[in-house]
């Protein structure tokens, strides 16, 4: 059989068509979303307490993270195994019992059927143990939880492989954390231009940098070999550069943690960042092949003192989000990106892109290079042949 | 006459902001001011992290920085229309006035599409003196949790 997309035969160049075809966003979604990767859904601090829920995206599939009351986070499909109905409609949420409105069965935070009113009148085999909810697969690193769809995903640790001490670096090195909020935003992009360019800051995009001297420090990127992509930087001391009339915004101020810019990009979906004190998972999901909802959790860390706690508050509302002043440009370039989609052709790659990379490799800060280690296994999973 | 220079207020303000006028923003707030732009899902879960948080005069000014300045020619631009209906006026001891009201704002791309940007309510702490009505302090709060677009410019 042909594949649905031919891949241009040059390696550095990415076919736009897949940016916005909507039958590969659908064997996207059975390939990559329901294949055999992990999925991160989100930090235990956002369900910090037995009984807390929130509701999460992957791919379309709507999912119930709950903190049960044995301590353990777990992962269910957003639906009543009576007759499907969706569970829970509120972002976050408390319930010492999940039940589902229109028969009243009754579950427990740890996903086992409780009650289920008129059971009388159900065939005489009905057994509660046989409608728990849907349980998906799921483990965790530093309290961020992942999900998988497919028993064949390897363990999450060997997935992450390289990039996993940096997801720690990010959340606080032990992942204690405390949520301190959310900012939510629509991007008209398809999924793929969000991840390959949220990760990926064009340096000359940001007048920010240079208008209030924020200096790039010595760093390192790097692939891992499933192609998730790391860059740590760490930052000198951010000089004030007299734009700004209230300077202490932008200082890094935790005692503990130097102050680094570090971002995971994971392969498919998924970015995280630390960037001087804001401590950032972004958690992202389509909403068709031209829309994408990010949903930017921000934290602080359990042992922070009062001062610290606010700083990163101040911080996370004003610096890396959807309307960051050193990130709200990204979103402009993820629109534009989506439009020029619709030309034809390709994209191409080309800072720091000597020759065809593929799994794991080390590279200079900046270069476009990684995001086609990125394109190389997504060619692989999707299954489409070069030219 | 108190209610006119708050009307006359909140009518500055929606003229500065949908005439992309970020001066004329700047100078609806007073001498201590702040100004916040938040969802009613962060403040119903109690998580104070904002879109937008300046938290002081200087900070106000900072905001009028990155918009003319720091972002200028890079992001998509949109224009706005905002729709504010005062809902409730109370005195506080001195002069000043807690002013509730509701807002609906409308944006259209360059492109020319107009859509609903987001719809919630301002709670306002308003100081009247010789020089009129300024804000002390303004809390957009949106019922939008999830914006259709990144926003450039306060609400």
């Amino acid at each position: 059989m042909p594949s649905l997309v031919q891949w241009p035969r040059r390696f550095n160049a990415i076919p736009k068509e897949i940016l916005h075809r909507e039958d590969v966003y659908r064997l996207e979604l059975e390939r990559i979303f329901y294949g055999k990767e992990w999925h991160p859904v989100a930090h235990r601090a956002e369900v910090p307490k037995p009984g807390d829920y929130k509701v999460a995206t992957v791919g379309e599939t709507s999912l119930l993270v709950v903190h049960g009351k044995d301590g353990a986070v777990r992962v269910f499909t957003n639906s009543c195994p009576h007759r499907g109905t969706m569970l829970k409609t509120e972002a976050r949420g408390h319930s010492d019992l999940i039940q589902c409105p229109y028969h009243r069965w009754t579950f427990t935070p740890e996903g086992e059927l409780r009650g289920a009113p008129g059971s009388e009148d159900f065939p005489a085999d009905f057994r509660k143990e046989d409608y728990p909810l849907r349980q998906l697969r799921s483990a965790a690193v530093f309290g961020l939880v992942f999900v998988t769809f497919s028993p064949k995903t390897p363990d999450l640790d060997a997935y992450l492989g390289d990039c996993a001490p940096f997801v720690g670096k990010i959340l606080g090195d032990d992942g204690r954390l405390e949520l301190i909020g959310y900012q939510k935003v629509i991007f008209d992009c398809n999924w793929k231009v969000y991840n390959d360019n949220e990760g990926y800051h064009g340096p000359l995009l940001h007048t920010a940098f240079r208008l209030l001297n924020l200096r790039s420090g010595v760093g390192t990127q790097f692939m891992t070999q499933n192609a998730h992509k790391v860059n740590s930087t760490v930052l000198p001391a951010v000089e004030n550069s007299g734009f700004l009339k209230d300077f202490s915004v932008i200082e890094g101020r935790d005692p503990r943690r130097p102050s680094a810019a570090t971002i995971v990009s994971l392969f498919p979906m998924g970015q995280m960042a630390k960037h001087l004190d804001v401590i950032n998972v972004r958690h992202a999901h389509p909403l068709s092949p031209e829309r994408t909802e990010v949903h930017y959790a921000y934290f602080a860390h359990q042992d922070d003192d009062a001062a610290l706690r606010a700083h990163r508050i101040r911080q996370a509302s004003n610096l890396i989000g959807p309307s960051g002043f050193i990130s709200l440009e990204d979103g402009a370039v993820f629109n534009r990106l989506q439009v020029g989609a619709h030309t034809g052709g390709a994209a191409n790659y080309v800072k720091g892109v000597k020759g065809p990379l593929e799994g794991a490799c080390t590279l200079d800060k900046g270069d476009e290079a990684g995001n086609l280690v990125r394109w190389v296994r997504y060619r692989k999973i999707m299954e489409f042949d070069r030219d | 006459m108190v209610l006119d220079q708050i009307d006359a207020l909140q009518l500055e303000y929606l003229r500065a902001l949908d005439r992309r006028d970020m001066a004329a923003w700047e100078r609806c707030f007073g001498e201590t001011a702040s100004y916040v732009c938040t969802t009613a899902e962060s403040e119903d879960q109690g998580l104070p992290v904002a879109l937008m948080l300046d938290d002081s005069r200087q900070r106000i000014a900072d905001r009028v920085g990155y918009v003319t300045k720091i972002w200028a020619g890079t992001f998509e631009d949109y224009r706005t229309r905002h729709f504010v209906q005062r809902l409730s006026c109370s005195a506080r001891p001195g002069p000043r006035l807690d002013v509730e009201s509701q807002f609906l704002v409308a944006y259209t791309t360059t492109r020319g599409q107009s859509e609903l940007l987001a719809t919630g309510v301002y709670r306002d702490e308003i100081v009247i003196d010789s020089a009129g009505a300024r804000f002390a302090s303004k809390k957009a709060v949106l019922d939008t949790a999830i914006t259709p677009r990144y926003l450039v410019y306060p609400i």
